[in-house]
């Protein structure tokens, strides 16, 4: 009989968000036996739904989620350096917000399901900056769409609102329709200035999808979508065992195991909550455990065969450490009603700066009008001017219907000064140091960010907006990438075309860690695609190799 | 008896050499084409209005192939394919064979049908009818080439001969003597609801040999988990207090607002078959249906859709959060809150267009039976109406929205009930692994190893004492 000590599978998964869960439905649908290792805990939404509404800062979408000690994650962006710890120049940019469940961090998140465009792919090629990926976007479409149909995206009919990222079938589901804050944004924006507004890509149902109900506009995809209309990671973990695989929750991995000649990795193991130590082995090993984490485990498995760390010749791992900084401004709108926060969060976007000859010298960026219920901070602002009794709620009444959000995904570039370290001094109760990072935002981005100021302060202009506030310095947008960079060269990257790690044959990385350059769209979906082009991959390797 | 149905058999003969003479006729005449077509959209019509395809389409099936599970007290049923494949389906059926099939169960090759296929009703078909649907199968519909899956219930349900002695006691409705065309009034809307649409199928409840209890004719009737309601004229029991166009509008929508929603075969019936008819006969099928004679249970106060909004409630927050990996257990108002109140609001109001209805004035909620409510909560709401669709996700098993437990399935439907019905349902984790199954299992299969030891013919004799005495109690009860 085979202890819990002793678990073997053909393929083993570290992580079980997006990218996990989709290797391991797609394997164990072939009859592949499949493990998951998740450090976190199972979870079910009407719970956190419960700590939903009980929390007093609705705007902290991380409270919902208190970690588990064994597999702590960063509490929220305004409590930094609880778990992740950063450094450097720009320090408070880096504060991510990611969750250490079973599901992974799609749990919270707005649904934006981007394709990159082509010339993501080749930043290096077509305009002198940055690195090229070691796949084209034509590698990647038909898993884009593989993608797509897994989650259940909705978006543009592309003759009518062409987003740049050629398509061979449409969306599987008609574009969400706008709210009537973002059409009237929609229609200031595309007459009078140069810039447009489209519907933005959404895995989010606007019909029946995976047996999912349509979306009814709670406007809590952060923290929560309450009624499964958002697609989440657990719809495929469930899936993926409905197909046979084997999720093993609260199993911490900590170490990484190669063979004599450290072409193959061997076993992993890993920490159940107790701190007992269990060892799992097997044919072909996938770490998919989010960009910072897959880093860290790699770093912290270091061994004399691999002074490094795991997958670590090249000595990129951790290096390059990417994101969408970029800027934010509240103000208060002086044309008529709005009343965002209807509708999702999130559901246009201006594209306008998301390619250019500029790229040569600054990032594009994206812009989001964000749609979400403006009630608490039109409290805040009017309690503040010391507003009382029915002044106060018609203040709060003006504040909620004329305050607009702006934010921007500036393009990171990959330098391999941002670099991900282990803690020397802040460990977990299992004794697995934090992660640490230092930050300086690179130029290109700085001046990427520099543009879209000036393009946020034109807006407030048309919109005779007030009262801006501006998020100081910059802000992090919790898409955290290029910790095992991509590349052809084994000497200056971790993985290559097809997320093998260039050191072991048998160890995949599935995360956006993978991430040559940032591009701007949300990067959900192009983690989601290349996960399902390792698990092509895989499955040509294991019934042919 | 017997002689009875072959006097009948030849009045139908005599009618079939008098309807083939006067087909051989028009055949004749140069409108033969236009006569096919009227007859094949007759057919259609009769085809829908007898909601063939629910059975015999399984899901994201091939219209009318089969293949779909028909849950049964007795095990799952499965449909056959009835399109025009010769192999496969029921090509090589003559009309004979065909009307035999629709009216007495009997299939080309003489095995006997299970009753899942309602042959009592459509042995109620006129001959002109049974023609136009058999012209419609054979040469509207495509045929599609997939293999009847077996039906393998235990034994002794699994000989289908025994089916013969059923019909012997319980197939006794007679063909109607005028065709659809010529029918109007009651007389169409009777013939709508007994033979076309067969709604004494679900909702007339069932004797001891899970035949129609005609005494109970359309009083309710537990089906497969869900429960049948009682549609007699009773004002507060039935459908009395509605009006003839709230009965239309249910039928052509699948809903009235502040009243009734159509969930499980009924959502169904809805969508593939009332939806389809025209207004008129809406009309007269409801008009028949508010005078069938009340069936009152006398524990029903006030009609299940007049309970109204209770009190607003303040909604006050711990402002707590609990581990994740540590969940407490949630009462009945947590799991509504975390589960129905985003849709359905957390006072039950619904949206303000109603699109998600209201869980008061809500016949589902009002009811003494909780078994709908259990069902939907279990297998959510699905129906499709003019390209509409109205979805309601399941919360069972399956559910990739949350999978609810027997404990918070029944804590969740005693507090809905108690909230927005008629009081506390007090059902009980068990009673919800009751329904998850389909329901109790009625006497006969029950028993049926008991009753099996009287062995043989003794073993019928039994049952038919039993039947004799329960149709006696049934009169009985029927007068009092």
């Amino acid at each position: 009989m085979t202890s819990k000590n002793d678990l073997s599978a053909d393929i083993v998964i570290v992580g079980s968000g997006v990218a996990g869960s989709s290797i391991a439905k797609e394997l164990a649908s072939t009859g592949a036996s499949v493990i998951v290792l998740e450090a976190g805990p199972r979870i079910d939404r009407q719970h956190i739904l419960d700590n939903c509404r009980n929390t007093v800062n609705k705007n902290k979408y991380d409270e919902p989620y208190p970690p588990s000690p064994w597999s702590m994650h960063p509490p929220d962006q305004s409590t930094p350096n609880a778990y992740l710890h950063t450094t450097g120049p720009d320090a408070q940019a880096y504060q991510q917000s990611y969750l250490r469940i079973l599901g992974g961090t799609t749990w919270h998140w707005s649904a934006c399901a981007w394709r990159y465009l082509p010339s993501d792919f080749e930043l290096r090629s077509r305009y002198g900056v940055g690195r090229d990926w070691a796949l084209k976007y034509d590698d990647l479409e038909p898993f884009y769409y593989q993608a797509e149909s897994m989650m259940g995206v909705c978006g543009p009919d592309p003759k009518v609102e062409d987003l740049g990222s050629p398509r061979r079938q449409p969306y599987p589901m008609e574009a969400l329709p706008l709210s009537y804050a973002a059409e009237q944004f929609k229609k200031l924006i595309d007459n009078r200035t140069a810039y447009r507004v489209v519907h933005e890509p959404q895995a989010r149902n606007t019909r029946r999808y995976d047996n999912r109900p349509v979306c009814e506009g709670n406007n809590n995809c952060m923290p929560l979508c309450p009624i499964g209309a958002m697609y989440n990671g657990i719809h495929t973990v469930l899936h993926a065992e409905a197909a046979g695989a084997r999720f093993i929750d609260n199993a911490v991995v900590y170490k990484i195991d190669t063979d004599a000649s450290n072409k193959k990795v061997t076993a992993v193991h890993y920490y159940d909550p107790d701190k007992h130590s269990h060892k799992v082995t097997g044919r072909i090993f996938v770490i998919a455990a989010h960009c910072i984490e897959s880093a860290k485990l790699l770093l912290l498995s270091a061994d004399e065969k691999n002074p490094n760390g795991i997958a670590n010749s090249s000595d990129q791992v951790g290096r390059n450490m990417m994101d969408h900084t970029g800027v934010q401004v509240t103000f208060m709108s002086g044309l008529d009603s709005l009343w965002c926060g209807r509708g999702p969060l999130e559901t246009n976007v201006i594209d306008s700066f998301r390619d250019g000859s500029w790229r040569n010298e600054r990032g594009a960026y994206l812009v989001h009008m964000v749609d979400d219920n403006q009630i608490d901070l039109a409290t805040a602002l009017a309690i503040d001017k010391g507003y009382v009794g029915k002044d106060l709620e018609n203040e709060i009444r003006y504040g909620a219907s004329h305050l607009v959000r702006l934010f921007s995904h500036n393009e990171g570039m990959p330098d391999p000064d941002n670099r991900l370290t282990l803690s020397k001094t802040h460990k977990d109760v299992l004794g697995i140091p934090h992660p640490e990072v230092y930050y300086k935002l690179p130029d290109y981005t700085v001046r990427s960010c520099d543009h879209s100021r000036k393009v946020f302060r034109e807006i407030m202009g048309l919109m005779k907006g007030s009262d801006p506030r501006w998020t100081p310095g910059y802000f992090p947008q919790d898409h955290p990438a290029g910790s095992t960079i991509m590349g052809h060269d084994p000497k200056d990257s971790v993985v290559d075309g097809y997320n093998r790690t260039h050191d072991h044959e048998n160890l995949f990385i599935a995360s956006s860690g993978v991430f040559a350059s940032m591009g701007t769209g949300n990067i959900t979906l192009t983690v989601a695609a290349l996960a399902l082009r390792v698990a092509d991959t895989l499955k040509k390797e294991i019934y042919h190799g | 008896m017997a002689k009875t149905r072959s006097f009948f058999a030849q009045f139908r003969n005599i009618l079939a050499i008098t309807t083939g003479l006067g087909l051989a006729i028009s055949a004749a005449s140069h409108a033969a084409t236009t006569d096919t077509d009227s007859l094949l959209q007759k057919g259609e019509y009769l085809a829908k209005a007898a909601d063939c395809v629910a059975c015999h389409t399984a899901p994201n099936g091939k219209a009318f192939a089969g293949g779909l599970a028909i849950t049964s007290p007795m095990g799952d049923i499965l449909s056959t394919n009835i399109t025009p494949d010769n192999e496969t389906g029921i090509g090589h059926y003559s009309e004979d064979d065909f009307a035999r099939a629709l009216q007495r169960g009997i299939r080309k090759d003489g095995g006997h049908l299970y009753p899942a296929m309602p042959y009592t009703a459509y042995a109620g078909l006129n001959k002109a009818d049974i023609h136009a649907l058999y012209l419609y199968f054979m040469k509207s519909v495509t045929p599609v080439s997939q293999k009847n899956q077996p039906t393998k219930l235990d034994f002794p349900f699994n000989i289908r001969a025994l089916m013969m002695g059923w019909n012997l006691l319980f197939l006794n409705e007679q063909p109607a003597k005028t065709d659809f065309e010529h029918l109007s009034g009651l007389e169409r809307g009777r013939y709508l609801a007994d033979t076309l649409e067969h709604c004494s199928s679900c909702h007339s409840p069932r004797n001891v040999f899970m035949a129609e209890k005609k005494s109970g004719y359309l009083g309710g009737s537990p089906l497969g988990g869900w429960y049948a309601p009682n549609i007699t004229s009773s004002p507060n029991s039935g459908i009395g207090h509605w009006s003839e166009d709230e009965l239309v509008t249910y039928f052509k929508t699948g809903k009235v607002t502040g009243k009734a929603r159509a969930g499980g075969g009924m959502a169904e019936a809805v969508s593939n078959s009332l939806s389809h008819l025209s207004d008129q006969d809406l009309h007269d099928l409801a008009r028949y249906i508010k005078q069938v004679p009340a069936i009152n249970d006398r524990y029903d106060s006030r009609p299940r859709d007049q309970y109204s909004a209770p009190p607003v409630t303040t909604d006050l927050r711990s402002g707590e959060t609990i581990r994740v990996d540590r969940p407490i257990a949630m009462d009945g108002a947590a799991i509504y809150d975390n589960n129905c109140a985003s849709c359905h609001g957390g006072d039950g109001n619904g949206s303000p267009d109603q699109h998600i209805p209201s869980l008061y004035n809500n016949s589902v909620i009002g009811s003494a039976q909780a078994n709908n409510l259990v069902m939907t909560i279990l297998n959510g709401v699905q129906r499709k109406i003019d390209g509409q669709e109205v979805f309601m996700p399941s919360f069972g098993d399956k559910s990739l929205v949350q999978r609810l437990s027997d404990k918070d399935i029944a804590s969740l439907a005693n507090y809905v009930t108690g909230r927005f019905g008629r009081g506390d349902a007090h059902l009980k984790a068990v009673d919800i692994a009751t329904i998850r199954q389909g329901g109790a299992k009625p006497f006969l299969v029950r028993y049926i190893s008991v009753l099996m030891l009287t062995g043989g013919l003794g073993f019928l004799l039994v049952l038919s004492l039993i039947y004799r005495f329960f149709k006696k109690t049934d009169r009985k009860s029927a007068q009092s």
